[in-house]
């Protein structure tokens, strides 16, 4: 069982939408950042005035490799804009995670086998 | 070189920071972040009031908003290979109260350290306490 991170920049209106989705889905476990960033639009142009920095939420998941193509297409569906999407939906990245370990327990999850930490 | 990310209780950080001093690494990163796991407690949100009544404003709306989000600690450390074990071990032994929503750990690789004073890559790059 291989693990694999995903980090997911969405519209933060989007959020309640991709959570509950994924809840729905069984895909509970979430952690959630407050960021601010800027694509490949360079930001918003008003007017004269640039927004450099857009606000956007950073979902990170850690998942089986073997669900990554269902939860990108649940994150996905839930976080696009309308039907067609839009400049600023966000990305999705995905990272290897080589182990994942549960503090309650001490336990290991990676492994096929658990085993328990000795602490 | 790893990268330990670690999310944990609020109200650990504290003495995960002397913890993690104490064996030896004293660089890291923290967040806070908000966050559920797969058990489905509202009662640790009401914990997380009680102890922390200062992110009321940051929970109550979230409680009715979305189910479960509770406020958390986010760490990255990142380490060369050989002490992730010592910092694993650090950080359960640090924050393991035995209850669901002690937090997770995880360990993932990284390719390349930078350190933007010197532009020194490498190991020794990497924030290793000497003595």
């Amino acid at each position: 069982m291989t693990n694999i991170m995903l980090r997911a920049i969405v519209r933060p209106e989007k959020t309640p939408d991709v959570l509950q989705a994924l809840l729905d889905a069984g895909y509970p476990a979430v952690t959630k950042i407050d960021v601010f960033g800027r694509g490949k639009q360079r930001g918003l142009k008003i007017g004269n005035v640039v927004y450099d920095e857009l606000p956007k939420e950073l979902l990170i998941l850690v998942i089986d490799e073997r669900h990554k193509n269902a939860v990108i297409g649940i994150i996905l569906d839930a976080a696009r804009t309308g039907t067609e999407g839009a400049y600023g939906d966000g990305k999705v990245f995905v990272s290897p995670v080589e182990e994942v370990y549960t503090i309650s327990t001490g336990v290991k999850e990676a492994a096929d086998v658990k085993t328990t930490v000795t602490v | 070189m790893k990268e330990v990310l670690a999310v944990i209780r609020m109200n650990q950080i504290g003495r995960t920071k002397q913890a993690l001093v104490d064996a030896g690494f004293p660089g890291f990163n923290a967040v806070k972040v908000t966050g559920r796991g797969r058990q489905a407690i509202e009662a640790e949100a009401v914990e997380a009031l009680n102890q922390n009544p200062e992110y009321a404003t940051e929970v109550l709306p979230l409680l009715g908003r979305i189910p479960r989000l509770i406020p958390k600690r986010l760490l990255s450390i990142v380490v060369s290979d050989e002490q992730v074990e010592p910092v694993v071990t650090t950080l359960i032994r640090t924050n393991q109260t035995r209850n669901p929503g002690d937090g997770k750990i995880f360990v993932l690789p990284v390719t390349e350290t930078v350190r933007v004073r010197t532009g020194e890559t490498g190991r020794v790059a990497l924030d290793e306490m000497t003595g």
